[in-house]
């Protein structure tokens, strides 16, 4: 009993502890959102040759606290029909896992909540839980759209799930480790982008497909199911919704910069100061997903898992095997880089054979059906008179 | 594979789940509903509701003076007012046997020719916004916010113009006019180009568009489909062609056609539209006479003789038909319109069945409908 | 993948425009939130809004005589208007034997068509500039006499109005060619109303 004493103070002052930095990163979190809601805003009127918002402060810059304040006074409406009990404790499932991958991702050497020796697969763990919490939404809140969108989630997010581990598995194999911070100090002379773009290519499409960003955003899809699993939520539960989701969005880029494009290692800065050139990186890759959601329409569900299973899965297989025999044969790095960029190209490839192939076709096929019927015109007015009706 | 799954499931006890798209669904255009059975993703059926947007326009014009019914038109199909005034007021010329002077022929076509290209650009919005592609609707509203400026210079209003009369024009064209559209031309000629780039051979939209909604050419004439959705299955069937109205046949412009009669032809087509469009209002610019734009009749109030008249044109949307009966009054005794969209929609069931979720929307994209022409 | 690179591209020269040049007109103000300057929607010189009646500044009157032709003609039938005897015409200092006496236009109802100010012909109703008259009330876009001889007092001064007939008149004596349409429809066009005191 007495011996127990020291164990359990030693116990309250760890979970004190955890406590405060989980308060900390909660903040620094809901701060990214914040600041990514008005990126988003801004990027995409830049984008469209709009201005964004521009009422809010200089530049708009405090729309997001507004939209904020709008979401947490706005009503929060319960359907009759929903299961109370998911409808209430869906946004909670999806908010905790989008929040606990962020336990250990580090943003510069130390700034980390913990450092897990297994902390890639901790993260791939927790990702996928939050899927759960949108399978739950969708159906507890009793409407149609709400259920497709769930399960639309529930395939798309689990499909999309084997091609990120298998290519964080390549990574790790590079690194030799699952630990976040090795694996960016492998990548001291050079970010693992360069040796392999396939792996980052992969990861980045499949990262999108995992939170739902353009143009996979088939599970809340605006024009067809109006927000799926959101579709009943209002005020500040849709925005437990979106919080999550922009977190996720940050992880995913968060993880792609600490995983290819060599994390917070950066010149010019000192080493309490890395974490700017996180930082940047992060809300480059950010700007990039917002572009790529400026410029393309969705797919469909049948042909989004169609590019899982038969593009997404093989190819991170494909990372895999040239990893592997890069590790076994202990060639030199160019070697990787280019088989990588081989099946990169090649992929590129099919796609463009298989999707423009057609379009030019019917484009040749167009021209010859206007000079047949230029010709068919000729010989009709020459006659005299103008035909009536075909 | 998926059929053969869900032939067995359906074997074993109905599963379809019905699904009610609309009146108020962000990708109906308008207050349109949709009863749609599906399985799974899967649409087994599908049931059109339409008449929300019921005004009884047909009716309400027995009761309005001649002029006034011009109003009445272009509340009509509210996205190309200027090409549904123009149906009418060749109407009541056809019946009174007006000629109208030159000049007006002229810019009737030019407007109605721009009307024809902003309609496009915002079929073209509103598909991207159905395939999920936010950016070529604010660049095909930006292009349409210009046209819609020298609309407004010319005719006093952006949308609802009243412009065109029976035997003429309400004005000539401003002093500027010359100035404003030789302006308008390159940029709009721009922002067409930018549109088509983002979108018409995009990989996910030619996936999205192609082979989804398919009608043979026999089907389409059956169901009486016309415009780009007829002209898509490779019918170059066109009103300005096959039966010069105004003074259209003084151009020289092709009609697009496409070959699958698909999502994406119809879309592809309309795409060519626009550029064919340009070339007739650039032509038309070069052609342009001088003169009246009005003809004797003035401002005098219109009694057409006794008799009925059909006249058809050739809208954004396909073949416009007005029937008008007149009994000799100030009033018209009938005024029946046979609607593009309304015939195009009938279609929809058709190209739905056996399609997925996703493309439900992007048919009904694709056929453009205006709801304020379907229900009237 | 080809194109879609292609849209990639497009999209980012478009940024970089939209960084130089967005084509975003502010409305109704621009500025941040404490610095705030107007920024009316331009309209063209022929845009219609609201339907206004004009006031005659040299006998001090409206032009409107409340010969109820636009009235007739509105196809919404949202005006009313009611006739009196002219006071100044008694004086002599008028031509006009009536004058209007109470007008109402009920601008929820109108379609801003233009026609009754076609239709006038007395000069006395023009198209005004007015487009942003939204109220808190029900029907508080029923605008009376005062209220359509201020936003057409406003027009005429923006515009430095001349009145059509005057107008045209100036013009076939610019042109001096024996037009032989004029007098017709001026004839056509008085036809359906009748004269205003008969
Ligand atoms: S037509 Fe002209 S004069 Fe007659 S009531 Fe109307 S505004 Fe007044
Ligand atoms: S603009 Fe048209 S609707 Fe409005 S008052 Fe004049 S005639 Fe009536």
């Amino acid at each position: 009993m007495t011996a127990a004493i020291p164990v359990l103070a030693i116990g309250l002052l760890d979970v004190m502890w955890i406590a405060i930095g989980l308060f900390v990163l909660f903040g620094a979190l809901s701060f990214v959102v914040l600041s990514l809601t008005w990126l988003e805003r801004k990027t995409l009127g830049r984008l469209q040759r709009r201005l964004g918002p521009t009422r809010t402060g200089p530049m708009g810059i405090i729309q997001p606290l507004a939209d904020g304040l709008k979401l947490i006074l706005k009503e929060d409406i319960v359907p009759s029909s929903s299961e109370r009990a998911i409808f209430w404790s869906a946004p909670v499932l999806v908010i905790v896992p989008a929040f606990m991958i962020w336990v250990t991702i580090p943003a510069s050497h130390d700034a980390v909540l913990r450092n897990l020796d297994l902390g890639l697969l901790y993260i791939v763990a927790f990702a996928v839980v939050g899927i759960l919490g949108l399978v739950l939404a969708g159906w507890g809140s009793a409407n149609k759209y709400g259920t497709l969108g769930g399960l639309r989630a529930a395939a798309q997010l689990i499909s999309y799930e084997i091609p990120v581990i298998m290519v964080v598995i390549s990574v790790a194999m590079l690194a030799g480790s699952l630990n976040m911070r090795e694996i960016v100090a492998a990548q001291s002379a050079y970010p693992y982008a360069l040796i392999q773009p396939l792996g980052l290519v992969i990861f980045f499409i499949a990262g999108l497909a995992e939170v739902g960003r353009t143009p996979f955003d088939i599970y809340f899809a605006e024009s067809e199911i109006v927000g799926g699993p959101f579709v009943e939520y209002s005020g500040a539960h849709w925005s437990v919704f979106f919080l999550a989701e922009y977190i996720n969005t940050f992880a995913i880029a968060a993880l792609t910069v600490l995983l290819f494009l060599g994390g917070w290692s950066g010149p010019f800065l000192s080493e309490n100061w890395v974490i700017v050139w996180f930082l940047l990186k992060v809300y480059a890759v950010i700007l990039v997903i917002f572009w790529i959601r400026g410029t393309f329409p969705r797919l469909r569900i049948d042909q989004l898992m169609a590019f899982a299973w038969k593009v997404m899965v093989p190819l991170s297989f494909f990372t895999i095997l040239i990893t592997a025999i890069y590790k076994f044969y202990e060639w030199p790095a160019w070697s990787l880089t280019l088989m990588s960029a081989a099946g990169l190209l090649a992929v590129g490839y099919a796609i463009y054979r298989r999707m423009v192939g057609p379009a030019h076709r019917v484009a040749q096929v167009r021209a010859r059906q206007k000079a047949l019927r230029e010709a068919r015109l000729a010989s009709t007015q020459s006659p005299g008179g103008t035909t009536n009706v075909v | 594979m998926a059929d053969a799954s869900s032939e067995t499931i359906r074997s074993g006890e109905p599963i379809e789940m019905l699904l009610n798209m609309g009146p108020q669904h962000p990708s109906t255009h308008g207050v349109f509903r949709m009863v749609l059975w599906v399985d799974g993703e899967k649409i087994v059926d599908l049931e059109p509701h339409i008449g929300y947007l019921h005004r009884g326009s047909e009716k309400l014009c027995e009761g309005e003076q001649y002029h006034q019914v011009i109003t009445l038109f272009d509340r009509m199909d509210y996205i190309s007012n200027f090409n549904n005034e123009l149906v009418y007021c060749q109407a009541v010329e056809k019946l009174m046997g007006l000629t109208v002077p030159e000049r007006a022929e002229y810019v009737r076509v030019i407007l109605c020719e721009l009307n024809r290209i902003i309609s496009h650009l915002l079929y073209v919005a509103a598909i991207g916004l159905d395939a999920g592609a936010m950016t070529p609707s604010l660049i095909c509203f930006r292009a349409r916010e210009r046209v819609q400026t020298v609309f407004e210079a010319v005719s006093g209003a952006r949308m609802m113009h009243n412009y065109f009369r029976v035997g003429g024009l309400k004005e000539d064209l401003p002093e500027n006019f010359e100035d404003m559209i030789g302006e308008l031309l390159p940029l709009l000629r721009d922002d067409v180009e930018e549109s088509d780039k983002l979108l018409t051979f995009n990989e996910i939209f030619l996936a999205r568009m192609k082979d989804v909604g398919t009608i043979s050419a026999d089907d389409a004439l059956d169901y009486g489909l016309t415009g780009p959705c007829l002209r898509a299955c490779g019918i170059d069937y066109d009103v300005r062609k096959a039966e010069p109205y105004s003074v259209y046949d003084r151009f020289d412009f092709d009609i697009p056609i496409g070959l699958d009669g698909d999502c994406w032809d119809r879309h592809y087509v309309r795409m060519q539209e626009m550029y064919e469009s340009l070339r007739i209002i650039e032509q038309a610019l070069a052609q342009m006479p001088s003169g009246p734009v009005t003809s004797s009749l003035g401002r005098r109030l219109i009694r057409p003789p006794r008799g009925d008249v059909y006249v058809r044109a050739e809208n954004p949307r396909g073949e416009i038909g007005v029937y008008l009966v007149s009994d000799g009054t100030d009033k018209p005794y009938r005024v029946k319109v046979r609607p593009p969209s309304f015939c195009n929609l009938s279609a929809l069931k058709h190209m739905v069945k056996g399609a997925w979720l996703a493309d439900a929307v992007v048919i009904l994209g694709s056929l453009d409908i205006v709801l304020g022409e379907v229900d009237r | 993948m080809l194109y879609s690179l292609k849209g990639l591209l497009l999209t980012l020269v478009s940024t970089f425009h939209g960084l130089r040049q967005p084509v975003t007109r502010q409305y109704p103000a621009t500025g941040t939130l404490w610095k705030r300057r107007p920024a009316p929607t331009p309209v063209q010189p022929r845009f219609m809004g609201f339907p206004a009646l004009t006031w005659d500044g040299i006998v001090d009157e409206p032009y409107c005589t409340s010969c109820m032709v636009c009235i007739r003609q509105c196809p919404t039938q949202c005006m009313s208007a009611t006739m009196k005897d002219n006071p100044l015409n008694q004086d002599g200092r008028s031509s006009r034997k009536k004058i209007v006496e109470t007008f109402e236009i009920n601008l929820n109802r109108c379609i801003l068509c233009g026609i009754c100010v076609e239709v006038c012909n007395f000069d006395a109703i023009v198209m005004s500039h007015e487009h942003e008259m939204s109220t808190f009330q029900r029907n508080g876009d029923r605008v009376d006499l005062p209220a359509l001889l201020e936003i057409g007092m406003k027009f005429q001064a923006k515009t430095s109005w001349i009145p059509p007939t005057e107008l045209a008149k100036l013009a076939e004596k610019n042109q001096s060619g024996g037009d032989s349409q004029d007098p017709e429809v001026a004839a056509a066009s008085k036809e359906p109303d009748g004269e205003p005191d008969g």
